[in-house]
């Protein structure tokens, strides 16, 4: 039984407090979830990726008492492994570990987070590995991420959300360990706490925790900063360029939906139909990889979704006050890259124009009530959803969203979807080689017709008599081209 | 009992011993063959409303035998949501979104996997619709004309990691004869040539999708006399097949080799060391004493990690492990190097930690705490039935049955210090070792 001790009403409003979230159960797993509602959004400007380093130098450092090594030496027998993640208003360390060892491991895991030791050779150590997560493996290994998250920086230039969580290459080089004292004392506080535990723990291990952790200070409930990007007055295209066999893409803009918005159910049923992840039903998925052989899928977001070529389900704990639509082109061959964008924006074009067929409808709806139930099915998964649900001010994931679809009908979706999505005013990112001839190519709005290696059905082959001239609505100078090694710089 | 009574009912089944309190494997499983070979691996957990559905045909790019055909058991595995007369694949994937089903597939060396986690009340029409593609699937040759450029499309994404191209290379040079050679993906000229095999995807089919190489498994709220009727009803028909896969022994290795990859793009450098290894077993040590050896050599708190991740940070990665394989395969370790000139003493401090599990004995306390770490890991990863149904797929491949996991735990269990050195003196050989490095530069 879920039980979450905490009133959603007081939530925001009791001050210096952390709030507890608590799942207990018969397993042998306890799960530890301690969440800060702070993030890469706070980073101060020239210090971008300070909340990052903060996490890592409190998962993968020593503690005042201990070095590194030791610690991972009493985890070792255990099994037990502490990752950070931060997003832009949420760091979340977490943990799990088997009953039989709960005590052993909460006393140095309580120490990791309240009495971190700051060496100078566990900074040195994290930062390198945040600066190469940038240069190499987001730059030099992944394009596809490398798309989605330069897009995010697009959206977001100049805004709190306009970095990398991982921060900027230039601040890392720049940044100190007293920068990340400071960012510790002042946002990883009992104000921005919540802590969250689930499975066979002890009635009255939260309680001690709570009691633990008011060794933080109190803080101050920080005001909601501005956080909406400039408005997006004309598409505008920024080409990745870096030595690759294929061309990513990625495009969207800013939504004014999230969790607990009254057009959410609405939107997350667009969204499905036009492109659930890594699902084959989904409607760009069909038709540019099932009918066309475009690519290896396509898909489309309303929700911050990291990882998802190695992910089927969204990590929980990425809770933003602002979301973008995203949809994403997975790798096409160069010569086809003009055409799938087309696609891609002609199937939002016709969502938007027609909405969704009524079988699709209902089936979508269907998807989504037992496939929430099914995101739900491990207790780390649950308890990170119920920490978001407490964030967003909705009841239990599922329960949300039964309740929100059972009142909904096509026409919502149709309107929401004409109010929220377009096919105009879009920041759209392209990684790829030779990207002079496709800037070309798209800043002409030159023809791109495409070839077939088997016999196509005449609907398909009209179809891409009219998506082959569709105009992406772009200028010469409305398309840029950066190198590789300038972006996250 | 329930359980108990449907395996007295049916003489062909077998129930393994329920949670015992020392098996790493805790679950009582229900295993059961059919008369045409199709095997079925019941196993009920905890969880409430939830099953996860799992079918393991024992085919993967191991199979893969004849020249200019790698790739070709993933590209089949893309082939079968191609539907069939009865659900076409618009309809299986209506089906399927109704039922909120989360739902893939994977190939790997030694196995393709089919799975889906599900309301429980959906089972028997998604069994229905899983027995129809397995026996009747349908496509012409310019489905599988489009579909392989989907795969083509997966190569592509693939591509544009260093790791990816290491692990190809890896492969290319430590094996000649064996399918291990190549990579589950498949070489890019025979991806590029799989639009013009319609006629070999249709033999692939005939040979491997047949109940003998299959095995059905159904984890969580589940019961086991009820799966038994209904995957009877749904599969009886299917026609045991007859093929006999003639894999490529590797000839045994006689010196050291080498290869350089130039990478395109920047990026830091890359080390691999890899030793020709023993096949997955769960009766001789040698494969488990190899795979503690990768835990005391590079995990975390291991002297070497701590010396080069951690103190003297000259590598952000490094990792070491054997896979389980159905045929001997490679012990491989892989360093990320923060420094070019670094590479050579990175590799040197690699051997140096091998060669010393061959001329010391380890200590009892740390081989005792590999073997805990072991047995918590495995334990931490059964949290829900799509993990335990998953874990078990994995076995499945190897030996056709849950049971090998529990063998193979007792079998870490006994491993001794002597074990480990025996081990390493037997593979850490120059003759059986490649050494593969990747750095920036070169053409794409």
């Amino acid at each position: 039984m879920l039980r979450i001790i905490l009133l959603l009403a007081s939530f925001s409003l009791v001050y210096g407090q952390a709030k507890l979230v608590t799942l207990p159960s018969k397993s042998p797993i306890v799960t530890f979830r301690i969440v800060f509602k702070t993030g890469a959004a706070a980073d101060p400007a020239g210090k971008e990726g300070v909340a990052t380093l903060t996490a890592s130098m409190l998962s993968s450092s020593g503690t005042k008492a201990m070095t590194y090594k030791q610690i991972l030496d009493a985890f070792y027998p255990m099994a037990v492994h502490v990752d950070d993640n931060t997003d832009k208003e949420m760091l979340t360390i977490s943990a799990s570990t088997h009953v039989d060892n709960l005590d052993a491991f909460y006393k140095i895991f309580r120490s990791m987070l309240l009495e971190p030791g700051w060496r100078a050779e566990d900074f040195e150590r994290n930062r390198d590995d945040q600066i190469n997560y940038l240069t190499t493996t987001l730059r030099g290994s992944n394009d596809e991420e490398l798309g989605k998250e330069v897009l995010y920086n697009e959206i977001y230039s100049g805004r709190p959300y306009g970095h990398n969580n991982a921060g900027a290459v230039s601040a890392l080089k720049a940044m100190t360990i007293a920068d990340v004292q400071a960012f510790y004392a002042k946002h990883l506080t009992q104000s921005n706490l919540i802590i969250g535990i689930a499975g066979g723990y002890p009635s009255d291990f939260p309680a001690r925790m709570k009691k633990d952790f008011e060794k933080l200070p109190k803080g101050k409930v920080v005001k909601e900063k501005a956080l909406q990007p400039t408005s997006i007055t004309a598409t505008e295209i920024k080409l990745v360029e870096k030595k690759t066999r294929s061309v990513a893409m990625s495009f969207g803009y800013p939504i004014d939906v999230k969790r607990g918005s009254p057009d959410f159910a609405a939107l997350l049923v667009a969204q499905c139909y036009l492109g659930q992840h890594r699902s084959s039903a989904g409607r760009l998925f069909v038709r540019m990889r099932g009918a066309r052989g475009l690519n290896y899928g396509d898909y489309a977001y309303i929700e911050y979704f990291p990882q998802g070529m190695y992910r089927f389900e969204p990590a929980p704990n990425l809770a933003r006050q602002q979301q973008i639509f995203q949809i994403w082109i997975r790798p096409v061959e160069p010569p086809n890259a003009h055409f799938a964008l087309r696609l891609a924006i002609f199937e939002l074009n016709k969502l938007i124009a027609e909405g969704i067929p009524e079988e699709d409808f209902a089936q979508t709806k269907s998807f989504l009530v037992k496939y929430a139930s099914m995101l739900l099915k491990t207790k780390s998964a649950e308890l990170g959803y119920a920490i978001d649900s407490a964030v967003y001010g909705i009841p239990r994931y599922d329960e949300y969203l039964k309740n929100s679809l059972a009142k909904l009908t096509r026409d919502d979706v149709t309107t929401a979807v004409r109010k929220h999505l377009r096919t105009n005013r879009m920041r759209i990112v392209i990684v790829g080689q030779d990207t002079q001839k496709l800037r070309h190519q798209l800043a002409t709005e030159a023809p791109s017709p495409i070839t077939y290696n088997s016999p196509k059905p005449q609907d398909i082959l009209d179809e891409d008599k009219l998506v082959e001239s569709w105009r992406v609505g772009v200028t010469a100078d409305q398309v840029t081209v950066v190198p590789v090694d300038k972006v996250f710089e | 009992m329930k359980l108990l009574t449907g395996v007295l009912l049916l003489a062909a089944s077998t129930l393994y011993a329920a949670g015992e309190q020392n098996k790493v494997f805790p679950f009582p499983y229900d295993q059961h063959d059919f008369p045409n070979g199709l095997r079925l691996i019941t196993i009920p957990t905890d969880a409430q409303n939830i099953v996860a559905l799992y079918i393991v045909v024992q085919t993967g790019s191991r199979n893969e035998v004849e020249p200019g055909k790698t790739g070709f058991a993933h590209l089949f595995e893309h082939m079968m949501f191609r539907g069939t007369k009865l659900f076409p694949a618009t309809k299986y994937e209506g089906i399927m979104k109704q039922a909120g089903a989360s739902s893939n597939a994977y190939t790997s060396d030694d196995l393709t996997v089919y799975h889906a986690a599900f309301a429980k009340a959906d089972l028997d029409q998604i069994m229905l619709m899983e027995a129809d593609r397995f026996q009747n699937l349908e496509y012409t040759e310019a489905t599988i004309r489009t579909e392989s450029l989907a795969v083509l499309g997966e190569y592509n994404k693939n591509s544009a990691s260093p790791e990816v191209k290491l692990d190809e290379v890896i492969s290319g040079t430590a094996f000649e004869k064996h399918t291990y050679k190549h990579t589950t993906m498949g070489y890019l000229k025979d991806v590029q040539d799989m639009p013009n095999q319609f006629a070999y995807s249709k033999q692939f089919f005939d040979r491997y999708y047949r109940p003998e190489f299959t095995t059905i498994i159904v984890a969580g709220d589940a019961n086991p006399e009820k799966i038994r009727e209904m995957v009877a009803r749904h599969f009886s028909q299917w026609k045991r097949g007859s093929f006999q896969p003639a894999i490529p022994a590797e000839p045994a290795q006689t010196a050291p080799r080498e290869a350089k990859v130039a990478w395109p793009s920047p990026t830091l450098p890359y080390v691999a060391v890899a030793f020709k290894s023993p096949a997955y077993s769960d009766t001789e040590k040698d494969s488990a004493a190899l795979d503690l050896i990768a835990d005391l050599a590079f995990a975390e708190n291991a002297d070497l990690y701590q010396r080069l991740v951690v103190n003297e940070q000259k590598v952000d990665r490094l990792d070491g492990s054997i896979a389980n394989h159905v045929d001997p395969n490679l012990f491989a370790v892989t360093a990320r190097v923060k420094k070019p000139a670094d590479l050579e003493s990175v590799r040197e401090s690699i051997l140096s930690t091998l060669n010393g599990f061959k001329d010391n004995l380890i200590s009892a306390e740390k081989l005792d705490a590999v073997k805990k770490n072991k047995r918590y890991s495995f334990a931490l990863r059964l949290d829900d039935p799509d993990r335990v149904a998953g874990i078990a797929a994995r076995f499945v491949a190897l030996k056709r049955t849950p049971d090998t996991i529990n063998k193979r735990y007792e079998l870490y269990s006994a491993v001794t210090p002597e074990d480990i050195r025996a081990a390493a003196r037997k593979y850490f050989v120059e003759s059986g070792r490649t050494i593969v490095t990747l750095t920036s530069g070169g053409a794409n």
